[in-house]
């Protein structure tokens, strides 16, 4: 385990006592940096109301270790997988709407979403040749607007 | 008495958010069926703790109202400087 994400690992650890739950802190290395997840029945609580505290809690953790960490590689927290699995939910939609723009020539949507999320959109839809992705609005949670690259 | 869920929940954040967790302070008390939780940081660390467009104080409140959720209590979070 890199040195960097072991205070998170005590930071989570903390938290999740705190909030008297019963839960475990596993660790995951990914191309995308470390994954930590939330185990444990009761991490439920964190995944209630669309994952809410969840999105709260990796922002604390931003906040808190981002400006020590050394790598530009951004820890990633969930529980009981559920970001990864709306992640993984995500990507599968932005390459069926850009599939959709190929196959009837109209422009696609997305969102609105947060940075992260548009993020991933991005390079989920730049895998499929022929379409562009850009981004609409001007607040914090834009919507992915996709369409035939010209 | 131990401290409340909600209460240890803010502690922790808030610790770990600030550079001086010496200074953290957290104040519990009921009003007519809601919970007032005011967190108090060091006067220079309040724009911290609320972040760039409120932010982090937003994420606070959500935390706050899920450890809330655990205990049956209607968490209203107020963040204050200085001391109680």
């Amino acid at each position: 385990m890199a040195d960097a994400t072991l205070p998170i690992v005590e930071f989570l650890k903390g938290f999740c006592s705190a909030l008297g739950l019963k839960a475990t802190v596993d660790v995951e290395n990914s191309p995308d940096g470390p994954r930590l997840n939330i185990g444990g029945e009761e991490a439920e609580l964190l995944v209630r109301h669309r994952g809410e505290p969840l999105k709260a809690l990796q922002h604390v953790v931003d906040m808190s270790f981002g400006r020590h960490g050394a790598d530009d590689k951004r820890v990633f927290v969930d529980a009981l997988f559920y970001r990864r699995g709306k992640d993984l939910e995500l990507r599968h939609m932005a390459r069926l709407l850009a599939e959709k723009v190929k196959s009837t020539r109209l422009d696609q949507q997305l969102g609105p979403l947060n940075p992260y999320e548009r993020r991933l959109v991005h390079m989920a839809v730049a895998e499929v040749p022929g379409v562009a992705t850009e981004s609409i609005g001007d607040a914090f949670s834009k919507t992915v607007h996709i369409s035939l690259r010209k | 008495m131990a401290d409340s869920v909600v209460k240890q929940v803010v502690t922790v954040l808030a610790k770990a958010l600030t550079d001086h967790p010496d200074q953290v302070h957290v104040n519990e008390s009921q009003h007519r069926g809601t919970t007032l939780v005011e967190l108090y940081v060091a006067p220079g660390e309040l724009g911290r703790i609320i972040g760039k467009q409120g932010r982090t104080a937003a994420a606070l409140r959500t935390l706050a109202v899920t450890a809330g959720e655990k205990e049956g209590k209607n968490v209203t979070l107020e963040i204050r400087d200085g001391r109680p």
